[in-house]
């Protein structure tokens, strides 16, 4: 293993550690408008999450049991998929992650720019 | 062509409740179709494509098990220390009474040295793997129901530092030393514990076995217990200094009276010493200085049961 590597497995656990939680956002954000699994999974990897098949569909049903998204089939296509929308209170729970989210933010802006003040 | 994708499938939902899983299966057939179109645009043949597909969604069980929100680990965080400050606490007192419960029904029943030996390790390991796995038993089915049994931690579950002779020290104390004791009664028996000249002598009569030294055990189990109900109840209280004082009066007086009758010492003992030039009055000395000593051993405990049993109850 390089010196790279290392430190790559290293930081993963942490990396992980940090996008836990995002993903739900993310998904709570896109349902708006309703879509399917495999559709979301592109959409939230062009979005920049890095998302697992094997998380997020599990992930869907958990929320839709939740209450947070509703569901329903389309078998109007060869392929039937089952549609997935962010219901209300998934709408409310979206906006109490999202504010949580910036306020992190701003705290780790905060921590940060404090620790470059001392440095230099 | 499809038959990797449907043994996959197959696997996720073969765990799942029977309502949810035509659902899951059509969800995921098609997501994975999906998936399998996406990289076969790409240029990917179906049979790559396909294995590329399900070696990213990796272990189908795993996948189950997040469809099902089952945990996979036997004992998670929630139920970890519980588990194992009762494991540690049954082995500690279960596996001493087990051992001692043993040794005694051998010997009693006229065992040889080696039989309740080997019974003593055997029953002690079978007690041991047993407390292990049914306890983790009982663990994994709650960690699997959700049942709510563990007590909130609070300041007051601390550990007590001062020395009031309830702390786990003192418990694991007197359980070794009435353990020691046992094993020296019952070796004495087997082997005898004194080494003279290229002999073993047993110290105890050998006339005293088995009933009284049967009544003896009795008195050790009994005080073990007592020990336990210490350690349970954080402390003495009086009814313990009471039962404390009840038992070492039955075990000192019988043991002082037996001792002079000269029935406590093994006579072949006493004249193993006159022989090697003792006194003819060895046997009456030697009885002499161990009633005394047993007298003074158990006024002081006595008296400390009670002092002990009455400061707690002023410090109420």
């Amino acid at each position: 293993m390089t010196e790279g590597e290392a430190q790559a497995e290293a930081y993963s656990t942490h990396l992980q550690e940090v996008r836990r939680g995002t993903v739900v956002l993310a998904c709570l954000y896109l349902l708006r408008d309703a879509g399917y699994g495999y559709g979301l999974l592109e959409a939230l990897q062009a979005a920049g999450f890095q998302t697992d098949a094997n998380t997020l569909y599990p992930l869907l049903r958990r929320l839709e049991k939740q209450g947070y998204l509703t569901s329903a089939w389309n078998t109007d296509e060869a392929r039937p998929r089952k549609f997935y929308r962010t219901s209300p209170e998934g709408e409310r729970l979206a906006e109490a992650l999202a504010d949580e989210w910036h306020t992190l933010t701003r705290a780790i802006d905060g921590v940060t720019r404090t620790a470059r003040k001392d440095r230099s | 062509m499809t038959d990797y994708t449907e043994r996959y499938v197959a696997a996720v939902v073969r765990r799942l409740p029977q309502d949810t899983q035509e659902d899951v299966r059509t969800e995921l057939n098609a997501s994975i179709a999906d998936d399998i179109d996406a990289r076969m645009d790409q240029g990917a043949t179906h049979e790559d494509a396909e294995r590329d597909v399900l070696t990213a969604m990796g272990d189908p069980d795993a996948l189950s098990a997040g469809y099902a929100d089952r945990p996979l680990h036997l004992i998670g965080p929630k139920y970890y220390l519980t588990w194992w400050r009762l494991l540690k606490l049954l082995w500690i007192i279960v596996l001493p009474c087990a051992m001692g419960g043993v040794a005694l029904a051998q010997v009693l029943a006229g065992a040889g040295p080696g039989e309740t030996i080997g019974q003593v390790i055997g029953v002690t390991l079978g007690a041991f793997v047993h407390i292990g796995f049914w306890t983790t038993v009982v663990f994994v089915i709650l960690e699997r129901t959700g049942a709510d049994t563990v007590e909130e931690w609070t300041p007051d579950n601390l550990p007590e530092p001062q020395d009031d002779g309830a702390g786990r020290g003192e418990l694991i104390a007197s359980l070794a030393l009435l353990g020691v004791g046992a094993a020296a009664l019952i070796a004495d028996r087997l082997f005898g514990i004194l080494w003279l000249s290229g002999d073993r002598m047993m110290v105890m009569n050998p006339g005293l076995w088995p009933w009284w030294i049967a009544g003896l055990f009795v008195l050790i189990v009994a005080d073990a217990a007592r020990a336990i109900a210490v350690y349970v109840r954080r402390g003495w209280t009086v009814g313990l200094a009471a039962f404390n004082t009840a038992l070492t009066l039955v075990g000192s007086v019988t043991a002082i009276v037996l001792l002079a009758r000269g029935a406590a010492i093994n006579p072949g003992l006493v004249e193993f010493f006159i022989r090697e030039g003792a006194d003819d009055d060895i046997g009456a000395v030697l009885a002499a200085v161990l009633a005394f000593a047993i007298a003074a051993i158990a006024i002081v405990d006595i008296f400390v049961g009670w002092r002990r049993a009455l400061v707690a109850r002023k410090a109420c």
